[in-house]
C-alpha cells in the first residue's frame, strides 16, 4: 500500500505540500496575524489609559511623599519627606473642617436629589401624556444646559441688586431682601450651590428611575390592586423592588459626582467668603496650584480619593462582581 | 386606580408648575439675553418679554476673544471626541468579537478607569503637561479630555457591538467578505446609533469641563468657554444681557446634541444597574 506514508504522519505536523492545501508559511502567518490582531486593535486605548491615567495615578502617589513647592518644581529636585505631607494635612484643622463640610454637602445634595427625583419619576407615571411631555422637555432642558451656563444663570438669578429673586421677594412685600447678598455667608453660598447642583442632577436620576418604573409590568399593579393595596402599599410592594437596584446605582453615581465638584463651587464664590464654602477639590486647588504646594495638594488629592473609595467601595465591589459574571 | 376629573386637573396643574420651576433658569437665561440693558437693570421685570433684541448676541459674538474661546472649546472637544471614538471602536471590536488572553483584564481596567475620580489627577497631569511643554497648548486639554472620555467610550461601544449579532458578519464572510470587510459593511452601519450616543456623551463631558481648562490654560487667548464664563463675576460691572447671550451660544450645541440622544442615553445608563 502506498498510502502508509500518509497514515504515519504525526498529527499536527506540517501536512505534505499539495496543490489544494495552502502553503504552510502563509498559513502560519495568518494565524499569527489573527493572534496579534486583537492586541494591535486595543493598543491605542491601552496606551492612552496607561499613559494618561495609570502613570499620573502612580505619580500622584509618588508626589504625595515628596516636598514639591515652587523651588523644587523649578529646580526639578526630588525631596522625599516620607509621611510629612500626610501628618501636616491630617493635623490641619482646616482640612478636617473642609472634609466634614464636603461630606455634609455631598450627603445633603445627594439625598435631596434622590428624593426629588423619585418624586418626579412617580409624578411622571401619573400625569397625562401631554403634561408628562411638557415636564420631560423641561427636565431635559435643565439637564442639557452646560454646567457653567447654569452657574452663570444662577448668579444672575441670585444677583444682589438686579437678580429676579430679590426683585420678586421685594415685590411680595419682603422689603428686607432689597440688596440682600445670598453669597455673604458660607452656609448661604453652599445652599445656592447645592440648589444649582440638585437642579441639574435631578433630571438624569428622575429619567433613570422613571425608566425603571416603566419596566414594571402593569399586571403587578393590577394584582396589588385586587389584593386591596392602596397606592402607598402598591409602591412598596411593586415599584420599590423594581427600582431599588437603579436607586443604588444612581446613589453611587451621585456621590461620585457631587463629592468632587469644582466648577460650580469655584465659579460661584471661589470657596468664599473667607473660605466658608471651600470643599475638598477647591482645597486641593488652593493648596497646590494657587499656593504652590504641589506635594501637599497631591496628598490632599490622595486622601480625597481614599474617602471616595471608602464611600463607594461596596458598590464598586458589586459592580465588578456582576460584570465579572457577564464577562466570563 | 382611576382618578376623578378634579384629581386629574389638579395633578396636571401641579405637573405644569413643577415643569415651569425646572425650566425657569434656562428660560430666564434665554429671555434675559433678549433684553436691552435698561430692561435688565430696571427694578421691574417681564416674565414674558414684550420686545426682543438680538443686540446682546451681536455684542457677545463681536467681543474680542469670544470667538477664540468658542473655537478653542470646539477644537479640544471635537478633537477629544474623535480620538476617543476611534480608539474606542478599535478596542470594542476585539473585546466583543475575539477571545484573547488578557481580554478580561483589559475590560476590568476600563471599568475601574471609568470609576476613578479623574479630578484627583490634576497635580500629576499638570506636571506631566508642564514637562511635555504642553501647558497653555490646546493639545494638552485635548489629551486630558480624550483620557477622561475613553474608558466610558470603550465600555459603551463594547456594549453596542455586543448587541449586534455576530451571525450577520459570518453570513457576509460566507458570501466572500474578509473579516474586516464584513465588519465594515455589516456591523459598522448598525453601530451608527451607538457611535452617535457615545460621542454625544463625550462631547458633553469635554464641553462642560472646567477644572483642567482653568488650570492648564493660564494664557487668556487659550481659554475655553466655561473658563471665560466663570471669569466675568470678578469684573466690576457685569453686562448681564451680554453674559446671558454668551451662555445661550455656549449652551446651544450641547442642547441640540443632547436632545437628539437623551432617550438612548437613559436606557444605556440604566443597563449598568446591578442588584444591591
Amino acid at each position: 500500500m502506498t498510502t502508509t506514508k500518509d497514515v504515519t504522519t504525526p498529527a499536527g505536523a506540517t501536512p505534505p505540500a499539495s496543490p489544494r492545501i495552502k502553503p504552510p508559511k502563509s498559513n502560519r502567518r495568518l494565524r499569527l496575524g489573527e493572534r496579534t490582531a486583537p492586541y494591535l486593535l486595543i493598543l491605542p486605548a491601552l496606551i492612552a489609559i496607561l499613559v494618561l491615567l495609570g502613570w499620573p495615578t502612580l505619580q500622584l502617589i509618588g508626589i504625595s511623599f515628596r516636598k514639591l513647592d515652587l523651588r523644587e518644581l523649578v529646580s526639578g529636585e526630588m525631596v522625599w519627606v516620607g509621611f510629612e505631607n500626610f501628618s501636616e494635612i491630617l493635623s490641619d484643622s482646616e482640612f478636617w473642617e473642609i472634609t466634614v463640610r464636603t461630606l455634609v454637602f455631598t450627603a445633603a445634595v445627594v439625598i435631596t436629589t434622590l428624593l426629588l427625583a423619585l418624586f418626579m419619576a412617580l409624578l411622571m407615571r401619573h400625569l397625562n401624556p401631554v403634561v408628562r411631555v411638557i415636564l420631560q422637555v423641561a427636565l431635559i432642558l435643565a439637564w442639557a444646559t452646560p454646567v457653567l451656563a447654569t452657574t452663570t444663570v444662577f448668579q444672575w438669578i441670585f444677583d444682589q441688586q438686579y437678580g429676579i429673586l430679590n426683585k420678586t421677594l421685594a415685590k411680595l412685600g419682603f422689603e428686607g431682601f432689597i440688596g440682600h447678598s445670598w453669597f455673604a455667608t458660607g452656609p448661604s453660598t453652599l445652599t445656592v450651590i447645592g440648589l444649582l447642583v440638585v437642579w441639574q442632577a435631578v433630571p438624569f436620576v428622575a429619567f433613570t428611575l422613571y425608566a425603571g418604573l416603566l419596566g414594571v409590568p402593569k399586571e403587578q399593579y393590577e394584582a396589588a390592586g385586587i389584593d386591596g393595596a392602596n397606592g402607598w402599599q402598591a409602591f412598596w410592594a411593586v415599584s420599590w423592588p423594581a427600582i431599588r437596584p437603579i436607586l443604588t446605582m444612581v446613589t453611587f453615581l451621585s456621590v461620585l459626582w457631587d463629592f468632587k465638584l469644582f466648577a460650580q463651587v469655584w465659579a460661584i464664590r471661589q470657596g468664599g467668603p473667607d473660605g466658608a464654602s471651600t470643599t475638598l477639590p477647591v482645597y486641593m486647588y488652593l493648596k497646590g496650584l494657587a499656593g504652590n504646594h504641589f506635594g501637599l495638594a497631591a496628598t490632599a488629592a490622595l486622601l480625597m480619593m481614599l474617602v471616595l473609595i471608602l464611600l463607594t467601595a461596596r458598590y464598586v465591589q458589586l459592580l465588578v462582581r456582576s460584570k465579572e459574571a457577564d464577562l466570563s | 386606580m382611576k382618578k376623578s376629573l378634579a384629581q386629574r386637573i389638579g395633578l396636571g396643574t401641579f405637573g405644569v408648575i413643577v415643569a415651569f420651576l425646572f425650566v425657569f433658569p434656562t428660560y430666564w437665561m434665554v429671555t434675559s439675553s433678549l433684553k436691552t440693558p435698561g430692561q435688565v437693570l430696571s427694578p421691574d421685570y417681564d416674565l414674558i418679554p414684550s420686545s426682543a433684541t438680538f443686540d446682546n448676541f451681536v455684542t457677545a459674538l463681536t467681543k474680542p476673544g469670544f470667538t477664540t474661546y468658542l473655537a478653542n472649546s470646539l477644537i479640544v472637544t471635537l478633537g477629544a471626541v474623535l480620538c476617543s471614538l476611534v480608539a474606542g471602536v478599535l478596542a470594542a471590536v476585539p473585546l466583543s468579537r475575539m477571545r484573547f488572553r488578557g481580554r478580561k483584564g483589559f475590560l476590568m481596567l476600563v471599568l475601574v478607569a471609568q470609576l476613578a475620580p479623574f479630578e484627583a489627577l490634576l497635580i500629576p497631569m499638570y506636571l506631566l503637561m508642564r514637562d511635555a511643554g504642553l501647558l497653555n497648548q490646546l493639545p494638552s486639554l485635548l489629551l486630558v479630555y480624550f483620557a477622561a472620555t475613553l474608558p466610558f467610550t470603550c465600555w459603551m461601544l463594547y456594549g453596542f457591538v455586543n448587541g449586534i449579532p455576530y451571525d450577520l458578519e459570518e453570513a457576509a464572510m460566507i458570501d466572500g467578505c474578509s473579516r474586516a470587510g464584513a465588519f465594515r459593511r455589516v456591523t459598522l452601519p448598525l453601530l451608527a446609533p451607538g457611535l452617535v450616543t457615545t460621542s454625544v456623551f463625550s462631547f458633553i463631558t469635554a464641553w462642560n469641563e472646567f477644572l483642567f481648562a482653568f488650570v492648564f490654560m493660564r494664557d487668556q487667548s487659550r481659554q475655553t468657554l466655561p473658563v471665560w464664563l466663570s471669569s466675568f463675576r470678578t469684573a466690576f460691572s457685569v453686562d448681564w444681557g451680554g453674559i446671558m447671550a454668551a451662555s445661550v451660544i455656549y449652551a446651544i450645541p450641547a442642547l441640540v446634541f443632547f436632545i437628539l440622544v437623551q432617550r438612548k442615553l437613559v436606557s444605556n445608563l440604566t443597563a449598568g444597574a446591578v442588584k444591591g
